[in-house]
């Protein structure tokens, strides 16, 4: 807004009478100034204001290489000819002005990479940026050297799963990873020993409710299962085995439990182990 | 009939299933084909392997696709049924994932063709309308609604997308593949101008023809900047004689002396050289094969689109492309001579709704095509990088997900259009009634319309008389009588052909015994 309202009039010095959209003088009329902002209500919801201030843009993201700030040019079907054309060469050096080096090359292939990962395997988002920043620090440590970019890739959603709490067998990732096991193992022995992750052991819990729904069983079993297993790790029964057979076999040890009809062969499946391996937890859960 | 049975009717059709009717049916008809529809005409993602020397192509195949019912994946990888309400609560999306048989093709060139991997993936994921046949309450009774927390009257028919209800809006458009004759002006002088909206497969093209002031006939059509001669085109089309142009366009002595005038004018007389003349228009200083290149593509592609069908030879088409083009130049005729009067842009008969189905086909042909960008780009970096191909590390399941859900979230449409979801009126219940059942015209909100805002007779029992909005959008924005009965497109258009044609219907192009006249609607 102008000064000129504590001043008065500029043309008679007229008292100034200011409504929601200007300031006119009262006496000669003569619009002083007009308020081009609009008073009125916004249009947008509220709903979230105390937990997210932003107001306007996406929210910056540890998942993209440029943390998604970057900008785009866009396209016009009004702009012809020329113009046209020359938009499409500025728009193709914008995009090839984007990645500056190999290594950001390299992050930018990664990420999306993990990005498939995460979307194939449902992760949540807090996983897939998790991952990535692992992917992140891994190259400021220069361990992505002479390793190969999938297998990082797949190791960095691996490792990010076993921190979130949500783990995820190392052949349920490999399922839909390009990488090889090979390249897997020696990017997760790399990330575990260079940046020292925090994992611990794999609780058989984490792996119960997912074997659960794939095997179809009711919640009951499941919540059964869930208990056996938090006791198994608790009372060391489960050190020093596989946690995805442990899981297995509480499964199988809850639907006996509760006479729900499962196989020992169908539980090792889901969990990728051979029924030898359940039984032998079972035999340990029975006692 | 007695007013009691009047009562009952009137109590059937304002019935929780009826409410919402128009948007269940078309939205199972896009589940149920119009999906499989879209992926049948996308059939293959080509790629650019094998462009160097010593590589096979590689292509894939698309096959059947598949939507079961709405479920979450939590973060542990169980994954359980979703009902809508805990999709309100839990502020989630309440979508299905989608399916896509797929096969990756290699060979063609020097070896045989061999499919590398195939299997069915899921490609994504798709919103789900609350009440249609995929959705998880669909066939709950009473009881059993009330058992999962759901509004035992509530009418259905929106999505839910991040925990908020948002509805389609239904538009109101000018019926596509309609020759229109009306009057325009160009330059000070009243012209005759026969408008066809030709649409195919989500492609839609404008084709004018029009009648000027000297009486001269010209064609404007996509990606031709201004206009064709009416006669070249025709004979660019294949039809070459003088006798066979007038005698398509019409018998009558009037129009006849018209089009012989336009004759007189023409610059062309051989099919050949009025593909040329095009060619010069449309690739104006290119080489002259890539200009013969051009006018053939330009033809086939940009003009009458609507004209290709599945069993009709290209040569037949671009035949009934000329004949069209005639009977175009007839309407034009004769509403010069005023044997006729100006078609009537706001009779309902010339309009089309688009429901909740169509404007999902619409979004699914492009989510499709960023998909099939998307697994091309992946093939392409695989192969570059050694990798095997596998349909399963090929596909990025989040790129159909996002462009389903984020113009439902935020109502940008594709091709530009805004505001087509809005956020379900709960303000009351009549309000969630009166909002599944509007409809809006894409006209401007800030132009006069007079015409288009009016109540129009044809308007009887289909749209309410009296409810629509207050101030700028009064009489674009309408709603639905309460017995509307909104009919859908037919399933199987070549079965209803040949039905019309054991009937006695003759000349329909790609049947037997044919003696091609104009296809008309």
């Amino acid at each position: 807004m102008s000064k000129s309202q504590a001043t008065g009039c500029p043309e008679c010095d007229g008292r100034l009478r200011t409504n929601s959209s200007e300031t006119v003088c009262a006496s000669c009329g003569l619009v002083v100034a007009a308020d081009h902002i609009d008073h009125g209500p916004e249009w947008r919801s509220f709903a979230d204001d105390d937990t997210n201030p932003e107001r306007t843009g996406a929210p910056l993201t540890r998942s993209r290489h440029d943390r998604g700030l970057s900008t785009e040019i866009g396209r016009s079907s009004r702009i012809k000819g020329r113009k046209r054309r020359r938009l499409a060469r500025m728009r193709r050096q914008h995009n090839r002005a984007r990645i500056s080096s190999k290594r950001e090359r390299n992050q930018v292939y990664a990420f999306t990479e993990i990005r498939r990962l995460t979307g194939a395997l449902s992760l949540p988002d807090r996983v897939r940026d998790h991952a990535c920043s692992l992917l992140r620090s891994a190259q400021n440590e220069n361990l992505l050297r002479g390793r190969s970019l999938e297998g990082f890739s797949s190791a960095c959603v691996y490792a990010a799963c076993r921190v979130a709490g949500v783990s995820r067998t190392v052949d349920e990732v490999l399922a839909v990873s390009r990488a090889t096991e090979n390249e897997h193992g020696a990017a997760y022995d790399a990330l575990n020993r260079d940046l020292g992750l925090p994992v611990g052991p794999i609780s058989p819990t984490e792996y119960v409710p997912r074997f659960a729904s794939e095997l179809d069983l009711a919640s009951s079993v499941e919540r059964r299962a869930r208990e056996l297993a938090a006791e198994s790790h608790d009372s060391g029964l489960a050190a020093g085995r596989n946690p995805s057979g442990v899981a297995a076999a509480c499964l199988y040890t809850a639907a006996r439990e509760l006479d729900v009809k499962l196989t020992q062969k169908e539980a090792a499946d889901v969990a990728g182990v051979t029924p030898v391996t359940l039984r032998s937890t079972y035999y340990d859960l029975r006692d | 009939m007695n007013r009691e049975d009047r009562r009952s009717i009137s109590r059937q059709y304002f019935s929780d299933e009826r409410l919402a009717e128009h948007h269940f049916r078309s939205f199972n008809a896009f589940l149920g084909r119009g999906m499989q529809e879209v992926v049948d005409e996308k059939e293959t993602i080509d790629t650019d392997i094998g462009d160097k020397e010593g590589e096979e192509p590689v292509y894939v195949e698309l096959g059947d696709v598949r939507v079961v019912t709405p479920r979450v994946r939590e973060a542990d990888g169980s994954e359980e049924l979703l009902y809508p309400q805990e999709a309100r609560l839990r502020n989630i999306t309440y979508s299905a994932p989608v399916f896509m048989e797929m096969s990756i093709v290699r060979g063609g060139e020097e070896e045989e063709e061999v499919v590398v991997d195939s299997t069915e993936t899921k490609v994504g994921r798709m919103p789900i309308m609350v009440g249609s046949e995929r959705c998880n309450i669909s066939g709950f009774d009473h009881d059993e609604l009330v058992e999962i927390g759901e509004d035992p009257v509530d009418p259905g028919g929106y999505f839910i997308v991040n925990g908020s209800e948002r509805v389609l809006m239904t538009s109101e458009d000018l019926a596509p593949n309609k020759i229109l004759a009306e009057y325009d002006t160009k330059y000070g002088d009243e012209i005759q101008v026969a408008k066809t909206f030709s649409q195919r497969r989500g492609y839609r093209a404008l084709v004018l023809c029009e009648r000027g002031r000297d009486g001269l006939l010209e064609v404007s059509f996509p990606s031709v900047s201004g206009s064709v001669n009416f006669v070249t085109l025709v004979r660019a089309l294949g039809l070459e004689s003088d006798e066979e142009i007038v005698h398509r366009v019409s018998d009558d002595p009037e129009i006849v002396k018209f089009m012989l005038e336009n004759l007189e004018e023409a610059d062309v007389q051989t099919t050949e050289e009025a593909i040329e003349t095009l060619g010069k228009r449309v690739a104006s200083g290119q080489g002259k094969n890539y200009q013969l290149k051009r006018a053939n593509y330009v033809i086939d592609r940009y003009l009458l689109p609507h004209l290709h069908e599945e069993g009709v030879e290209e040569e037949e088409v671009r035949i009934n492309k000329a004949f069209y083009l005639c009977r175009m130049a007839e309407a034009c005729f004769e509403l010069a001579l005023q044997r006729r009067e100006a078609d009537d842009k706001d009779h309902y008969a010339n309009k089309r709704l688009k429901v909740s189905g169509d404007l999902m086909k619409d979004l699914f042909r492009t989510a499709l095509n960023k998909l099939a960008r998307d697994v091309k780009y992946q093939l392409e970096r695989a192969n570059m990088r050694n990798r095997n191909l596998t349909v399963n590390t090929v596909v990025r399941s989040d790129v159909l997900t996002e462009r389903l859900e984020h113009p439902i979230a935020t109502g940008n449409w594709v091709g530009g259009r805004s505001g087509v979801s809005q956020l379900v009126d709960r303000t009351d219940y009549m309000g969630v009634l009166s909002h599944l059942r509007r409809l809006r015209s894409p006209l401007s909100r800030s132009q006069p319309h007079f015409e288009a805002r009016d109540l129009h007779a044809t308007q009887w029992g289909r749209i309410c008389p009296s409810e629509t909005p207050e101030g700028p959008n009064c009489g674009l924005v309408k709603n639905f009588a309460q017995a509307m009965e909104l009919s859908q497109n037919v399933e199987d258009e070549q079965a209803l052909k040949r039905e019309l044609a054991s009937m006695g219907v003759e000349g329909m192009p790609g049947l037997e015994g044919v003696e091609p006249t104009t296809a008309d609607d």
